[in-house]
């Protein structure tokens, strides 16, 4: 099994993302799975937006696309992005959760039940309850947990609501995240 | 929400099997497995009661099979497949006499009629039949109706404005009133299509997994987005089948923007965009 990170966000993280994703050197072999909410009619553009500044490309997976190391993806607009236990990725359009779709809890969930401790889990800024419930199951499943710290956070509902549920193994700021990330191996 | 074993979801898909004509062993299993989760959850008992009620309760396990089927549509979801639509494919439909267009596993029908107020404007209309099928009959109720929640689709008028409106090829801005395709109620949250359209399609239950085509003549265009995602490749790869033989020659099959013809019916078919046409 090899590693993957699953990064979600909301209100407020897109700088984080970008920020995060100027920093991954061309090198970098880990997967990142990108759930990022926005409006539910901006189809396009976003992920060109997170490409522009990024030495990896950015793609929108397709339903049962195999998950390559070193690349990033970003859950498309509207749809669901789940792992599968197939190891590829799964797309749905079944009703939101929290009023969002993709949901970040079902993209957590999924991707634990594959990778167990291989696992990255990050939780940043936004203003709903979605991720905790996912950020439990990959600490349950024996994964990596991180919350941006909801001090530093720019809205910090999701944050704080992941730590009502547990403890996360780390609670850090967002240039530290970043560090952590980027000196992860494969 | 309660978690289940591969286990007892294979337990769960062999009491469908065996009490009804459903067979869900070719499911994609993430999105089954949350399904049945949900089930458990919505009637708060674990998988052992859940397959002895079905058992003896058929109403049940008609319930049971919808819950599972039921899936989400919206009016001009990916405006630029709309655009594709509209400016590359419809208008090679012109010259046609007779145009049959299939809708499989049309949900609640707001993709059916988003295609219905297109062929209007083309002028395509009257020479169109459109068929809708799903295999779940209570969504199929609500496409006849025709009537969803105005908040709901609210965000989608927006792509209904971004397709009828406006030609992204020249710029060029059309006037259209909404009112000439359906009533819109704020108060009772009620957005309404209007009776012409409603007049128009017929619609019956099919069941896609069974591949049996049994909707008449070949059609010119097969619409199914966003169904196969719920179906491992086997079973896909039955579907694609199907469609390749309900399909006129040349014909054209449009699926989800993030679904693609993989296994062996790929090379039957060229792709163009958003757009794939029978060999």
């Amino acid at each position: 099994m090899r590693n993957a990170i699953a990064i979600g966000g909301s209100a407020g993280s897109f700088k984080v993302v970008v920020e995060l994703l100027t920093k991954i050197p061309k090198s970098y072999n880990i997967p990142i799975f990108l759930c990022l909410h926005r409006l539910k009619h901006v189809r396009n553009g976003f992920s060109e937006a997170l490409s522009l500044r990024s030495n990896l490309k950015v793609v929108e997976p397709q339903d049962k696309d195999e998950i390559l190391p070193g690349k990033i993806y970003l859950a498309p607009a509207n749809y669901h992005l789940l792992v599968g236990l197939d190891g590829k990725f799964h797309l749905s359009v079944e009703e939101a959760v929290n009023h969002s779709r993709p949901s970040i809890d079902y993209l957590f969930s999924s991707a634990a039940l594959h990778y167990g401790k291989y696992l990255t889990g990050v939780l940043l800024s936004g203003a709903n309850r979605d991720g905790a419930i996912g950020m439990q199951h990959i600490n349950m499943e024996g994964g990596q947990t991180i919350v941006q710290s909801p001090e530093e956070s720019q809205v910090n509902t999701m944050p704080k609501s992941c730590l009502e549920l547990f403890k996360p193994d780390l609670i850090l700021e967002s240039e530290q995240i970043i560090n952590y990330l980027v000196g992860l191996k494969g | 929400m309660m978690e289940i074993t591969n286990d007892e979801i294979n337990k769960f898909v062999e009491a469908v099997k065996e009490q009804s004509s459903y067979d869900f062993s070719d499911y994609s299993e993430k999105s089954f497995r949350r399904r049945i989760e949900k089930l458990l959850n919505d009637n708060n008992c674990d998988v052992e009661k859940l397959i002895s009620k079905l058992s003896k309760d058929s109403a049940f396990l008609n319930k049971i099979v919808k819950d599972i089927t039921v899936n989400t549509t919206e009016m001009f979801r990916d405006p630029k497949m709309w655009h594709q639509l509209r400016y590359q494919l419809l208008p090679s439909f012109q010259n046609k006499e007779k145009i049959r267009i299939w809708h499989a596993g049309c949900s609640t029908g707001e993709e059916l009629y988003s295609m219905l107020i297109l062929l209007n404007e083309m002028g395509l209309f009257e020479r169109t039949e459109v068929v809708g099928t799903d295999l779940n009959e209570d969504v199929l109720k609500v496409a006849k109706n025709g009537q969803y929640r105005y908040k709901f689709n609210m965000v989608y008028i927006e792509n209904f404005d971004q397709v009828m409106k406006e030609n992204p090829n020249n710029g060029e801005k059309y006037d259209l009133d909404y009112e000439k395709y359906f009533i819109i109620d704020k108060n009772r949250d009620l957005l309404k299509m209007n009776q012409f359209l409603l007049d128009k399609p017929t619609f019956q239950t099919h069941d896609l997994v069974s591949g049996k085509h049994e909707l008449g003549e070949p059609f010119d265009l097969i619409i199914c987005r966003n169904v196969l995602i719920y179906f491992n490749n086997n079973l896909q790869n039955k579907v694609f089948e199907l469609f390749f033989k309900s399909l006129v020659p040349g014909g054209h099959l449009v699926i989800g923007v993030h679904e693609s013809i993989l296994g062996p019916l790929s090379n039957k078919f060229s792709k163009m965009a958003q757009v794939y046409q029978k060999k």
